[in-house]
């Protein structure tokens, strides 16, 4: 009965792991499979050969399919590889910097106003997308901010304060006083309190703000496809995109695209595991 | 200068202020203020193409957009969406919880790797179910014609009353991981020994999961149920490199899409994105009132 039990227990987790990764071995196959194995039917499983043929043609020579205005491939991916690592990066860097500020704010100082503040900061979180960006449209092309790095890193910036605020509250409560009290009368000012006292304590919550930051930058899709329309800025999700509305197919090129795409954020979960757990749980109870 | 400075940041009210007021303004410029711009187009007869023929026409947009026999259908797809989503995203979801809150030699791992497809673009997940279910050369094809349970490929994703539901997977499959992890965290949270005494009084595997476990993690599972209906009803990533603008999965968010960026119809297009709004705001009306509900427990 036992030994029925825990044999059944293991071919439901070979179910839940077959349902949630072959996706991701159809698209790896795709990327490094010969097109005579893929193009066949049924395709071949297990290639017959291992090619990085895709990623060369991707990333380097520019073979196969052009987009929109006559841009190679490799250009699409390139720069929008480019892109959402600058927009990515900056994000994070910029929140790594602001949320611990803006958290100690709330948790520990006292100031009149502060519960409207904060409100006004997390009622972000119930503005509606298309909205937004309807009228984000008409104010960047004002600010001559459409079509530019910088508005998409201010956007994201903008977006990522609500979680990362409250977050950071949450952590930095949780923090003992004494170990403020104690910096204090060794005469450390309050900034460095913030930096070299507070900051180290709530670490993991900090790494949980910084690693929702970049997967929420870098996933970022709508604000982008409405508000960049050239290379100049448009990030990897809005290339990729593209690529689907090709007339000619090349689908070994597009998974090698797309492998490209979600291969950072892929990274971060495997590295990082326990503290996306903790975040994601407490995204949602916020 | 410099003492003046350090005066600020040393007062607990110019610090404060000093961090808030950037951020109440940068907030106002990206949401705040484009929120009340478009409900101003939201009541004006506006074409990106046409700008000249700008001009106030008061409500008549939302009454439009309402007498639009293609909002109804939008709204009728975006309805059976949220339903179809919310049952199977809970099902699958409460399966897998319960699945890895068993104990067996590699649970950690497993469960890493049963989050990966909640971090990825869902753009790209799109595109990636679109190769899934291609009908030259697609995934399913060739299993099931391996298999033999077909002899011919078929285009799935054309056949107008499949493509929906074909979205609906392509979102459960990124958004059951994240629900699952919910719920996880939820079954942890239960003491051990309540099912210990429970075996004792000769419960089984069954009656256990119904009278201890759920009614103990029901405010999870209202939270979660909450969190999916409003991601489902405002998904477009995944449509969009999918089906694109197929009449088929044509939701309101796609509807929307389609009036305001690709007909330049920022007048209607504000006026069926306010719509959305309420129809959001309403769903997170009852996620923060049961919330603050589960919190007085």
């Amino acid at each position: 009965m036992r030994k029925v039990k825990r044999i059944s227990l293991y071919l439901f987790i070979l179910i839940m792991m077959i349902w949630t990764l072959i996706p991701f071995y159809w698209i790896i196959l795709s990327s490094f499979s010969l097109p005579v194995d893929l193009y066949s039917t049924p395709p071949h499983w297990i290639p017959t050969r291992i090619t990085f043929e895709n990623f060369k043609s991707i990333l380097i020579t520019g073979k196969g399919f052009r987009g929109g205005i006559g841009t190679t491939a490799t250009e699409l991916i390139k720069k929008g590889l480019f892109n959402s690592l600058i927009v990515a990066g900056t994000t994070t860097l910029i929140m790594t910097f602001i949320a611990p500020l803006v958290g100690y704010t709330f948790a520990r100082l006292n100031f009149p106003g502060k519960k409207i503040f904060f409100f006004y900061i997390i009622g972000m979180i119930a503005v509606p997308s298309w909205p937004v960006l309807i009228g984000l449209f008409s104010e960047f092309s004002k600010l001559k901010l459409l079509d530019t790095l910088t508005g998409l890193i201010i956007l994201s910036v903008a977006y990522r304060m609500p979680f990362d605020t409250w977050f950071m509250r949450g952590y930095i409560s949780s923090v003992p006083y004494e170990l403020e009290d104690a910096a204090r009368i060794d005469g450390c000012t309050r900034l460095g309190l913030i930096y070299k006292i507070v900051l180290p304590a709530s670490l993991p919550g900090l790494v949980a703000v910084v690693i929702t930051s970049f997967l929420f930058s870098w996933n970022m899709f709508m604000a982008p496809l409405v508000l960049t329309y050239t290379l100049r800025s448009k990030p990897i999700t809005v290339t990729i995109s593209e690529f689907v509305g090709q007339y000619y197919a090349e689908w070994n090129l597009m998974s090698a695209g797309a492998l490209i795409a979600i291969v950072p954020p892929i990274l971060i979960v495997l590295l990082f595991q326990k503290y996306i757990i903790k975040g994601m749980v407490a995204g949602a109870i916020k | 200068m410099r003492n003046k400075l350090e005066k600020i940041i040393n007062s607990e009210k110019g610090l404060a202020y000093l961090i808030l007021v950037p951020v109440t303004v940068l907030i106002f410029f990206m949401a705040y203020l484009p929120v009340i711009q478009s409900f101003r187009f939201s009541l004006m007869y506006y074409n990106t193409r046409l700008p000249w023929k700008t001009h106030f026409v008061g409500l008549h947009n939302y009454f439009r957009i309402l007498s639009e026999p293609a909002f109804l259908s939008a709204f009728e797809r975006s309805a059976y969406f949220v339903i179809i989503a919310v049952g199977l995203i809970l099902s699958i979801a409460m399966g897998f919880a319960l699945l890895l809150n068993e104990r067996f030699k590699g649970r950690s791992v497993i469960r890493t790797l049963v989050i990966l497809p909640w971090a990825i673009p869902p753009v790209v997940n799109g595109f990636m179910w679109k190769w899934l279910l291609n009908g030259d050369y697609g995934f399913l094809n060739g299993l099931l014609y391996q298999l033999g349970f077909i002899s011919t490929y078929h285009p799935w994703l054309m056949h107008p009353l499949a493509a929906l539901n074909w979205a609906i997977l392509t979102f459960v499959w990124r958004f059951t991981p994240f629900v699952t992890i919910l719920l996880l965290g939820a079954l942890q949270s239960i003491p051990e020994e309540v099912y210990d005494s429970a075996k004792v009084d000769g419960a089984n595997a069954r009656t256990r999961f119904w009278y201890i476990t759920l009614p103990l993690i029901r405010p999870m599972l209202a939270i979660a149920l909450i969190v999916i209906m409003i991601y489902s009803f405002t998904v477009f990533d995944e449509i969009y490199t999918l089906t694109g603008l197929d009449p088929a999965t044509k939701t309101l968010m796609m509807y929307d899409y389609e009036l305001a960026f690709e007909r330049g119809q920022f007048g209607l297009g504000s006026a069926l994105a306010y719509m959305i709004a309420i129809f959001m705001f309403l769903m997170a009306y009852f996620y923060i009132k049961s919330i603050y509900k589960e919190v007085e427990l």
